[in-house]
């Protein structure tokens, strides 16, 4: 049995309409292309990001999103519904952006997306910038640089739990499952890396 | 403790800003359909990153490649070595074959024998042994291989004692 919750589509379109996820699925691993656009099109931002915010870089995200996508389409056969497709999908990406970024080690190369004009207007990082910063010349832009130069000096275990809790907002158990580890080892994890991005990040942060 | 805690507050305040790190404009309404492209040419994923499989596959080549970045002398060291190899290679080839000529040279076999020992000079006299760089060959007999016996082994007369 596949496991599934309806979910809402994350697109433009004004009134979102519930989607079966779980009947998306059946309708994929029989074939049928136009269910599995709806799940990439379900997925893709989600993907998209976490892959982006580990590599910081937006062309290895744009291969790794679209080829963690046809590696799961290929696989849906195999594919028991022991969890739901959506973390089952996240293991896939996940684990081809750890095994890309371990045979990348040492050439790493930031190719940054640029900032929405909601940055400017978000009230906390104006803080940050205005308040908190002991160098108040700082911009968004600088301070988005120095960010990801310190993500990437986290070992990708690391940078992964800070990346899916901090950045993308879920939950401890979602990250147990999505990593395939307890949840100490997330809490611990989370821990470690907030006090490693913390001193590498002291000068904007005091 | 609580002041950690304010850092982490900050922390995930900076955090926020990963948020808004968007891709180009229009950028989602063309993915799911490069992908199903993709899917639809059979696409397994293995082209785009060929290289990196093959440095997965051989990390001594990333070294190797990652080490003439460092340093270009390496690259032209290796160059070197490899033309070195080559140019060997050529003139090995090129040289008249040793192996190509007269198996049986018996004047300066002979000679050479006999200056080692005179007894086994004699002995190879008598039965035609050719003598050759070979080890295996050295020992053989080849004037008649039916015609007369030719044997290497000697009688051997144990003297037990008491008898």
């Amino acid at each position: 049995m596949i496991m599934s919750a309806p979910v809402t589509r994350t697109d433009d379109s004004e009134t979102p309409a519930p989607v079966d996820e779980g009947l998306l699925v059946q309708r994929a691993r029989r074939g049928d292309l136009e269910a599995y656009d709806e799940l990439v099109r379900l997925h893709q931002e989600r993907i998209y990001a976490t892959i982006y915010h580990m590599t910081a870089n937006h062309e290895d995200a744009n291969d790794l999103a679209q080829e963690s996508f046809i590696k799961a389409f290929q696989a849906l056969k195999s594919f028991k519904g022991g969890s739901s497709f959506y973390t089952w999908l996240y293991r896939i990406a996940v684990n081809k952006t750890i095994n890309f970024l371990k045979q990348r080690k040492n050439r790493t190369h930031m190719s940054l997306n640029d900032l929405d004009l909601k940055a400017e207007h978000d009230p906390d990082l104006m803080a940050l910038i205005s308040d908190k910063t002991p160098r108040r010349e700082a911009g968004l832009t600088e301070l988005q640089e120095k960010l990801n130069e310190a993500l990437l000096k986290l070992s990708e275990p690391h940078r992964l739990v800070v990346v899916l809790h901090d950045v993308q907002g879920q939950s401890h158990e979602e990250i147990a499952k999505i990593m395939d580890c307890n949840i100490g080892t997330v809490r611990s994890r989370l821990f470690y890396a907030r006090q490693q991005l913390q001193a590498l990040l002291s000068d904007y942060l005091k | 403790m609580k002041e950690n805690e304010n850092n982490f507050e900050s922390l995930r305040r900076l955090l926020v800003l990963k948020r808004h790190e968007t891709p180009p404009p229009g950028y989602f309404n063309y993915f799911s359909r490069q992908v199903l492209q993709r899917i639809r040419a059979g696409d397994t994923g293995k082209s785009a990153n060929w290289v990196e499989e093959l440095f997965g596959q051989a990390p001594w080549l990333e070294k190797l490649l990652q080490a003439f970045n460092i340093k270009p002398v390496f690259a032209s060291a290796f160059a070197g070595a490899l033309c070195l190899l080559l140019f060997l290679g050529i003139i090995i080839v090129e040289r008249p074959d040793l192996t190509s000529q007269p198996v049986l040279q018996a004047g300066t076999t002979t000679t050479s024998l006999a200056a080692v020992s005179p007894s086994l000079l004699q002995s190879v006299d008598q039965m035609g042994i050719v003598s050759s760089t070979n080890p295996v060959l050295s020992l053989q007999p080849v004037a008649s291989l039916f015609g007369q016996q030719n044997s290497l082994a000697q009688p051997v007369s144990f003297s037990l004692p008491g008898n």
